[in-house]
C-alpha cells in the first residue's frame, strides 16, 4: 500500500456541518441514505438505486454550461478508468483493476492508494460499494476485499470463486441495507455464473443465486437433459444491478451462455442467461425473469443496466423497467411482475425471425455462427455494451450509446465445443447517441458520435443537460430534448466510464474519467 | 520493473480492446510437443474409452472442464488422481503407470485445455476448406448480376489474381468490407471566399474536419465555417451488407477464391 500525506483540508465550519448533515451518526455512508434519490453525493455505481443516472443538481445548466472550466486533474498512473468514482463526505473513491484510490473531491489530491497485484482478467473494474466506513472491491482474481474507507487498510479478503477455473470480477458491489451484493465474471472457460449476498462485517455468504437453475428445478427444461451443459452454462453477473426499495426487488442483467458462440451442445433457451431477473435481496429467491436473448450464440450478454422509473404508460401509472440491450433491442417491462410491455430494435438487426408472444426476440438459427461465416448485425461487441445509459424524468427519454456494427461470425470448434468455440471478426462500426421514447420505442433523436465503437456512458441533470463523449474524445453537453450540442471540449483521451456529478460547498462538480485521468469541471468562481 | 511494465501495457491494451484481448485465466506454459504427442497416444489407449479420445468426455466426465485439470500444476493433482483412481466411482486406478507416462498424459491434458481457452481465435491461416462451401458459378452470376459488383470491379482488372493477394479468410473479409485498405473518404471543403480544398479525410467529428490535401499539406477546418461535400468509396459495400444473404457471400467467395 502506498500512503500519501493527507491533503490539507481547510476546516471550514460550513463544510463540517454539511458533512454531518449527509452522514448517519456512525459515520461513512449509512445505507439509509441510498434509499433517497440522487442528491449532492454520488454514493453508488449508478449514483442511486434506479440506474437513471439523473442528477437533481442544476447549478450547471443550459444557460451557463458554455462557461465550464477545469477545477482539477487527477493522474492515476494506471490503465484506463472504467469505474464510477463514488463521492461521499467530500471524498472520491475510484478504481482500476487491482487499484483503489481515495481522493479529495475538492482538489483531486490522492489521499490513499491501495494496490494488490493479481492474476486473472484485467478487463476493467466498475468501482467500489460503500457501507458506513467500509469499502468493497472486487479483483481480477475474483476476490472480494473490504477496506477501511478512512485509510485504505484491508479489513478482510475472501475468494468469491476460483480464478484457476477462469473466474474474475469486474462489477462494483451494491449495498442494500445490510447486504453486500456481489457478482462474478468469466469468459473463455465454461463455468456457471452466480450472484451472492455477503455480510458487510465479515463477508460471510448469506445467499447465492445461481444463474442456471439446479437440475430438475424450473427453468432446467431449457437445457439439454443429458450431458453437463447446464453445469457449465456461463451467465456471468458482470455489471451492477438496480433496486426498488418499495417493492424490495433487486434487478440484474445476466450474461451470455457458454460455450459462447456455439449453441449446438446446449439446445434450448438456456435460462437464466441473457435475462433480466428480479430477486428478493434478503433471500436470493427469484421473483420473475424475462429473457432478452433466448439461446444466445453471439455473446450478447444482457448485463446492461436495467433502469427503473415510474410513469404513466398509456394512461395507467406503472412501475417500469427498461433496458437497451446488447442484442440491439430496447425492452420495457412492468417491474412488479416482469410483465412484458414493449420490444423494439434501436439499431438495425438481422438475427431474429420476429418477436414472440412473450415479447422475446426469436433467434433465426441461420444467423448462428458457422465454419464458413455468417454476417450479422450487431457484432459480438454489441449494439451497446457496458456504457451506462440514462433516463431523464423530465424529457421521459432513455439515452443510450448505440453502435451500428457488422461482423462475420465463425464457428471454430471441431468435436465438442468448449469455451468460445468460435469468434467474430468486426468489419465496420460507427456510433450514435440515441434518445428512445419508452412509450413507443421510437428514436426521438439521434446524435452521431463518429466511426468506431463508442465507449462513454451518459449522465443527465436537472440543469437540462446530457453529458457524454464522442469517438473523437470530445466531451459533449447536449440538450436532452433535442440532441443539439450546447458545449464541447476535447478531453485528449477516451472516456471509458461515464460522467458523474456532485455538489460540495455549494459548488457543482462534473467529473469526466478520461483514459487514466479524472478531470473535474465546474463554473468559474464569481 | 520490466515485467510490471509489460503487464501494464498488456492491461492497457486489454482495457481498450474489450473482449478481444482477454488474457488467459492462468498462464499455462506451452507444453513440449513431443510429450503432448506421447500423452495423446497413451490417453487414447488408457483413458479415451471413458473420457473420449480428445478428453472432452464420453462415459466419464469432460476433463477439459474438470477442476482437477484446471487447478493442476505440473501433475500435482492429476498424478495422484490417475494413480489412485476413484474405484468406488468408476475411475480405475493406474498403479503401474510410470512417472514419464503420467507426465505425458498431464502435458496432453493441459494442451487440450489450452486449445479450448484459445477457441476464440480465427487466425489468418483459417483453413480454406471451412470457407469454401459456396458455388463459384452462382457467385459469378451474382457478381455480374444482382450484386452489381461489376459496376465497380473487374475480375481481369482490379480483382485479377485477388486470391493470391489474401489468405482465404482475409479475402472473405475484404470482399465483404475492405476495411484496412487505403481507401479513405474524400471531401471538398469550400471556404466562405470560395476557395476549395480537396483531399483525404484524416479527421472528422462534428466540430472539425482534417484533410490530407491533394497538394500534400494537412489542413483542418471548423465544420461550421465551411461547406463540406464528402465522397465515401465504401458506401456501396456498407449498403451491400444489408442486401446479401450468407449464401451470396459464400458463393461470391468461392468465385473470387478461384481467381488465383
Ligand atoms: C473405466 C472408465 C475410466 C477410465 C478408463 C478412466 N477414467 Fe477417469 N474417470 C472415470 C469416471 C467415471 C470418473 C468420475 C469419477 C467421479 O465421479 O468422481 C473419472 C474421473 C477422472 C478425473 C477427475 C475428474 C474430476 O473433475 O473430478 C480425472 C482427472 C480422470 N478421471 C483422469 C483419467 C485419466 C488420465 C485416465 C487414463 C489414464 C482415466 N481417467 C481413465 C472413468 C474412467
Ligand atoms: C460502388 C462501387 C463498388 C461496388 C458496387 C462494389 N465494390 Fe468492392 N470495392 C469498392 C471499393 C472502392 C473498394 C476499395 C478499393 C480497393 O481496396 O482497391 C472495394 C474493394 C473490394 C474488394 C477488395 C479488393 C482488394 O484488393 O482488397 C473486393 C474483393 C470487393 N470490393 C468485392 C466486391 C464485390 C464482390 C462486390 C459486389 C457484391 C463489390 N465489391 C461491389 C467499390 C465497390
Amino acid at each position: 500500500m502506498i500512503k500519501y500525506p493527507r491533503a490539507c483540508v481547510c476546516g471550514s465550519v460550513l463544510m463540517l456541518f454539511a458533512a454531518i448533515l449527509c452522514l448517519a451518526a456512525d459515520g461513512g455512508l449509512d445505507p439509509q441514505v441510498l434509499l433517497k434519490p440522487l442528491g449532492k453525493d454520488w454514493p453508488t455505481y449508478n449514483g442511486d438505486y434506479s440506474g437513471k443516472r439523473y442528477s437533481s443538481l442544476a447549478q450547471i445548466n443550459q444557460t451557463n454550461v458554455r462557461k465550464l472550466t477545469l477545477r482539477w486533474i487527477l493522474q492515476a498512473q494506471s490503465v484506463g478508468i472504467k469505474s464510477a468514482p463514488l463521492m461521499v463526505d467530500g471524498r472520491l473513491y475510484f478504481t482500476t483493476p487491482d487499484n483503489v484510490w481515495a481522493a479529495d473531491a475538492r482538489t483531486g489530491e490522492i489521499i490513499w492508494h491501495y494496490y494488490r497485484e493479481s492474476q486473472g482478467d484485467h478487463i476493467g473494474n466498475r468501482g467500489v460499494g460503500m457501507y458506513h466506513d467500509w469499502l468493497y472491491f472486487e479483483t481480477p482474481d475474483c476476490h472480494l476485499i473490504c477496506l477501511n474507507a478512512k485509510d485504505g487498510k484491508v479489513r478482510w479478503n475472501i475468494e468469491l470463486a476460483d480464478p484457476k477455473l477462469g473466474y474474475f470480477s469486474t462489477m462494483a458491489p451494491l449495498i442494500i441495507r445490510d447486504h453486500v451484493i456481489v457478482g462474478v465474471s468469466g469468459d473463455v472457460t465454461d463455468i456457471p455464473g452466480f450472484l451472492e449476498s455477503v455480510r458487510p462485517e465479515d463477508g460471510k455468504v448469506e445467499w447465492r443465486w445461481n444463474t442456471e437453475p439446479g437440475v430438475g428445478e424450473p427453468g432446467s427444461e431449457t437445457w439439454p437433459r443429458s450431458g453437463d451443459a447446464i453445469l457449465h452454462g456461463g451467465g456471468m453477473t458482470w455489471m451492477t444491478g438496480t433496486y426498488d426499495p418499495g417493492l424490495n426487488q433487486l434487478y440484474w442483467g445476466i450474461g451470455n451462455p457458454n460455450p459462447v458462440l456455439n449453441g449446438k451442445i446446449r439446445p434450448g433457451e438456456n435460462l437464466y442467461t441473457c435475462s433480466i431477473v428480479s430477486l428478493n435481496p434478503d433471500t436470493g429467491k427469484l421473483n420473475w425473469h424475462f429473457q432478452v436473448s433466448p439461446h444466445d450464440t453471439h455473446d450478447w450478454d444482457a448485463t446492461q443496466t436495467p433502469v427503473i422509473f415510474d410513469d404513466e404508460y398509456q394512461g395507467v401509472h406503472r412501475k417500469l423497467l427498461a433496458q437497451a440491450s446488447r442484442n440491439g433491442y430496447f425492452f420495457v417491462l412492468d417491474r412488479t411482475t416482469g410483465e412484458h410491455i414493449l420490444t423494439k430494435p434501436f439499431i438495425y438487426t438481422d438475427w431474429a425471425k420476429g418477436i414472440d408472444s412473450r415479447g422475446e426476440p426469436v433467434p433465426n438459427p441461420e444467423k448462428e455462427p458457422t465454419p464458413d461465416g455468417t454476417l450479422v448485425s450487431p457484432g459480438s461487441d454489441g449494439a451497446t455494451n457496458w456504457m451506462a445509459p440514462s433516463f431523464d424524468p423530465e424529457t421521459k427519454l432513455f439515452y443510450v450509446s448505440a453502435r451500428r456494427l457488422w461482423s462475420i461470425f465463425y464457428m471454430t470448434a471441431e468435436g465438442k465445443p468448449e469455451g468460445w468455440a468460435g469468434r467474430d471478426r468486426n468489419l465496420w462500426a460507427n456510433s450514435v447517441v440515441e434518445a428512445i421514447d419508452y412509450q413507443t420505442g421510437d428514436i426521438r433523436w439521434k446524435h452521431e458520435i463518429g466511426d468506431g465503437e463508442g465507449s462513454a456512458g451518459m449522465l443527465t441533470t436537472a440543469g437540462k443537460l446530457l453529458f457524454t463523449a464522442d469517438n473523437s474524445d470530445n466531451l459533449l453537453a447536449l440538450d436532452p430534448a433535442t440532441g443539439e450540442t450546447l458545449w464541447h471540449v476535447n478531453l485528449g483521451g477516451k472516456m471509458l466510464g461515464a460522467p458523474t456529478t456532485y455538489e460540495l460547498d455549494g459548488k457543482q462538480y462534473l467529473l469526466t474519467p478520461t483514459s487514466n485521468v479524472i478531470l473535474a469541471w465546474g463554473l468559474p468562481e464569481e | 520493473m520490466r515485467l510490471i511494465f509489460g503487464l501494464l501495457v498488456m492491461a492497457v491494451w486489454a482495457a481498450g480492446q474489450g473482449h478481444q484481448a482477454t488474457p488467459l485465466p492462468r498462464q499455462q506454459p506451452t507444453e513440449d510437443p513431443a510429450a503432448v504427442e506421447r500423452g495423446q497416444a497413451l490417453f487414447k489407449s488408457s483413458c479415451g474409452f471413458c473420457h473420449g479420445d480428445d478428453a472432452t468426455g464420453a462415459r466419464a466426465p469432460d476433463l477439459l472442464r474438470s477442476p482437477v485439470v484446471l487447478r493442476d500444476d505440473g501433475g500435482n493433482l492429476l498424478g495422484p488422481t490417475i494413480r489412485n483412481g476413484r474405484p468406488d466411482k468408476g475411475m480405475p486406478s493406474f498403479t503401474t503407470m510410470k512417472d514419464d507416462q503420467i507426465a505425458a498424459i498431464v502435458a496432453f491434458l493441459h494442451h487440450q485445455a489450452n486449445l479450448a481457452l484459445h477457441s476464440n481465435r480465427v487466425a489468418r491461416d483459417y483453413p480454406l476448406a471451412r470457407l469454401l462451401t459456396g458455388n463459384a458459378q452462382a457467385g459469378k452470376a451474382y457478381f455480374d448480376g444482382a450484386g452489381g459488383c461489376s459496376g465497380c470491379h473487374s475480375v481481369t482488372g482490379d480483382l485479377a489474381h485477388i486470391a493470391k493477394k489474401y489468405s482465404p479468410i482475409e479475402l472473405q473479409q475484404h470482399m465483404v468490407y475492405p476495411s484496412g485498405n487505403d481507401v479513405s473518404k474524400t471531401a471538398t471543403v469550400t471556404l466562405k471566399d470560395g476557395t476549395e480544398y480537396r483531399g483525404k479525410v484524416v479527421h472528422q467529428d462534428e466540430f472539425n474536419i482534417g484533410l490530407m490535401c491533394d497538394d500534400g499539406w494537412y489542413r483542418s477546418f471548423r465544420a461550421d465555417e465551411v461547406k463540406i461535400s464528402e465522397k465515401d468509396p465504401l458506401e456501396a459495400h456498407r449498403e451491400l451488407m444489408r442486401k446479401y444473404t450468407d449464401a451470396d457471400i459464400h458463393n461470391l467467395f468461392a468465385y473470387l477464391e478461384s481467381l488465383k
